[in-house]
């Protein structure tokens, strides 16, 4: 019975390529635009490669320190005091590593400067973060406790500035000091990795740094188990019921949140700074609502052009139920017939989307982007063909299959 | 085998309300060959579809070999259509996306039946209509007297026990027509009941019994 409705369901197909195309298309499309920003979203909240510790990890992105009887507000990245004084300490933490933000430097060579972006960060970070070393070393505790002008480069970086030259050895003029390349890394973009060439922490032309409440910093915190995290928020929020402002005239209170990568851009577009819940399950069922409001109206177009499909094949339904098929009967070879055609849509957009990404990489629209169709992409991409397939398919199967056979022979349009 | 008491069928269209029949009451027994006739728009169609539950009356009890069809399932009518009646349409009802024989094959897709047998009688059904050659041909690349006798054999793959004509002849030529009456004999000749609707006086002289409609109502 099922190879007998697979048959038909074929040559029906074939039959009516505009209808069957036009179908593909609406499944495959959509898929694609879903699965597209499902990888993207996975890759950045679930990366893998350099941040692959990220779910044992916390981030501290931003402060926000305020006086609300003054009116005073200010919402920054954090000082390098306040992750000496606040956060390296927290007893659950099993290292804790400070980085600056990117920030603009340039470098001179003999024959052009070239604006290039730049992070200094101390020696844990190299620890907590592993990225990809292709040639020479990463900053060792050493280069970073003496304060060595060594540098590291991103593989598209060493090449924009020595071509087919080895890198490593190599001295460069970064934005007036003198440093030399001591490793070659590969290109990544991730939250707290992307740079196109990183020193030590120490290098900053000033110590000032160092006694900053506010400044450029961010702080990742890695645990031994994701189940610490509880702990990490609580001795955190203990740490800073104590917080030394510099000027405690002009500023009262401090919050500062241990995040996960979710929770950060939870927190960031909720704008959740001053409660500890970042607004993260929130954020999951919004995107989950627009996806599901994303698929409805391609199935709701579905299921009208469905509709309309069957009434065409209204002689076949009559014919069918005057040799015998039940109502039963009919509904399934329907419900088959679309679960079919949704499950190659599926596939088309599985192929589409893997081809669309792709491109998206290797076009650099998104600089060192790297994501995967992986098999929690696929199945989810299968079971949104599936969804897909039952909501077009089971309402016009029902509304047809219930239709008088005199009527459905004499080409009902109702 | 089928009789019809007090059987009513309107039809409501634009507040115009058309009785389509009128308290009909028909017997039809084993082995009948029965042909209606009667004027076009008289309910010659209407009561043949009530005859094979293709529609529903408004009014009146119908009984299929003694059994009354009272409050019978989707499925349990399902059923009987299946076993009981063979269906052939003035306009042949051919489902032109399957080939000869998957149309023929049909009505054996809704009994438990391997694939082979169903194949087989297919076979032997379309050999009897003398279209063993047309097997793997779609129904649009067949004259209209071939489809139509393809459609017989489709009627009588599932050996019903009641064959159901309404108008065979009407869309054929003589020719082609001549050709589909006497394969309806040889089935009536074989033990088959048959009712049909003709317009036709000459086809009609073949069968034992001829009913005639009038405005819904049958006349003597
Ligand atoms: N689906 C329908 N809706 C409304 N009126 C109908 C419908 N089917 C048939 N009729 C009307 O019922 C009457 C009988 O129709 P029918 O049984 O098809 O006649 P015949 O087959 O004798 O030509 C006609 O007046 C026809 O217009
Ligand atoms: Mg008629």
């Amino acid at each position: 019975m099922l190879k007998n409705y697979l048959i038909i369901a074929w040559r029906i197909a074939l039959q009516r390529k505009l209808f069957t195309l036009i179908n593909l298309l609406c499944i495959s499309l959509t898929l694609l635009v879903l699965l597209v920003l499902t990888a993207l979203l996975e890759n950045t909240f679930q990366p893998t490669g350099v941040e692959g510790k990220s779910p044992r990890m916390l981030q501290i992105l931003t402060m926000l320190s305020y006086n609300d009887e003054r009116g005073n507000s200010r919402h920054s990245p954090l000082g390098y005091k306040v992750i000496t004084d606040y956060i390296k300490p927290l007893p659950s933490a099993e290292l804790v590593a400070a980085v600056s933000l990117p920030e603009s430097t340039t470098v001179y060579q003999a024959e052009r400067t070239t604006d290039l972006l730049m992070r200094r960060a101390d020696a844990a970070y190299w620890q907590i973060l592993d990225f990809e070393v292709l040639s020479g070393r990463v900053p060792s505790a050493e280069d970073v406790a003496t304060g060595r002008f060594v540098l590291v480069l991103n593989q598209s970086t060493a090449k924009q500035l020595f071509g087919q030259q080895p890198a490593v050895g190599q001295k460069l003029n970064v934005g007036g000091q003198q440093f030399e390349v001591i490793g070659v890394v590969a290109d990544v973009l991730q939250l707290n990795s992307f740079a196109d060439m990183w020193a030590p922490v120490s290098t900053y032309p000033s110590s000032d740094y160092q006694h900053q409440m506010w400044g450029n910093f961010t702080a990742l915190i890695l645990t031994r188990d994701a189940a610490n995290f509880t702990a990490i928020k609580q001795e955190l929020a203990t740490a800073i019921v104590d917080f030394q402002f510099d000027d405690p005239a002009m500023w009262s209170d401090v919050r500062i949140w241990a995040d996960t990568k979710l929770d950060i851009f939870a927190r960031m577009l909720l704008q959740n700074e001053r409660q500890a819940d970042s607004g993260a399950a929130t954020l999951l069922m919004i995107i989950s609502a627009l996806m599901l409001l994303f698929m409805l109206l391609p199935a709701l177009n579905l299921v009208n052009l469905n509709t309309g499909r069957m009434l065409e094949r209204s002689t076949e339904i009559g014919v069918r139920k005057a040799f015998g098929a039940s109502r039963q009967q009919l509904i399934w070879q329907f419900l088959v017939e679309n679960l079919l055609l949704c499950t190659v849509g599926g596939l088309l957009g599985l192929v589409l989307a893997a081809a669309a990404l792709e491109v998206i990489e290797s076009s650099g629209v998104i600089p060192y982007l790297q994501v995967n169709i992986n098999f929690t992409v696929f199945a989810l991409g299968m079971l949104i063909s599936i969804i897909f397939g039952l909501l077009s398919g089971i309402i016009p199967a029902w509304r047809t299959a219930k239709l008088d056979p005199v009527h459905a022979l004499k080409g009902a349009r109702r | 085998m089928i009789k019809l008491s007090a059987i009513s069928k309107n039809y409501h269209t634009d507040k115009v309300q058309t009785r389509a029949l009128d308290n009909i009451n028909l017997q039809v027994d084993a082995g009948e060959f029965v042909s209606i006739m009667g004027p076009s728009g008289c309910g010659k169609s209407t009561l043949l579809n009530i005859i094979g539950l293709l529609d529903r009356p408004a009014s009146g009890q119908i009984e299929i070999n003694g059994q009354l069809l009272g409050n019978y399932s989707d499925s349990q009518v399902a059923k009987l259509r299946n076993q009981t009646f063979g269906f052939i349409f003035q306009s042949f009802h051919l489902i032109n996306e399957l080939r000869v024989i998957d149309n023929v094959e049909l009505p054996l897709l809704y009994r438990k039946m391997p694939a082979t047998e169903r194949r087989a009688k297919a076979k032997a059904a379309l050999e009897k209509v003398g279209l063993t050659a047309r097997m793997e041909h779609f129904p649009n690349q067949l004259s209209g007297g071939q489809q139509q006798r393809v459609a017989i054999a489709r009627a009588m793959v599932g050996e019903p026990q009641i064959l159901l004509a309404d108008e065979p002849t009407g869309n054929l030529d003589s020719q082609m027509g001549a050709e589909v009456m006497s394969q309806l004999l040889a089935l009536n000749q074989a033990g088959t009941t048959i009712v049909m609707v003709t317009h036709n006086e000459q086809e009609a002289k073949h069968s034992n019994r001829i009913v005639r409609v009038f405005d819904g109502q049958l006349v003597q």
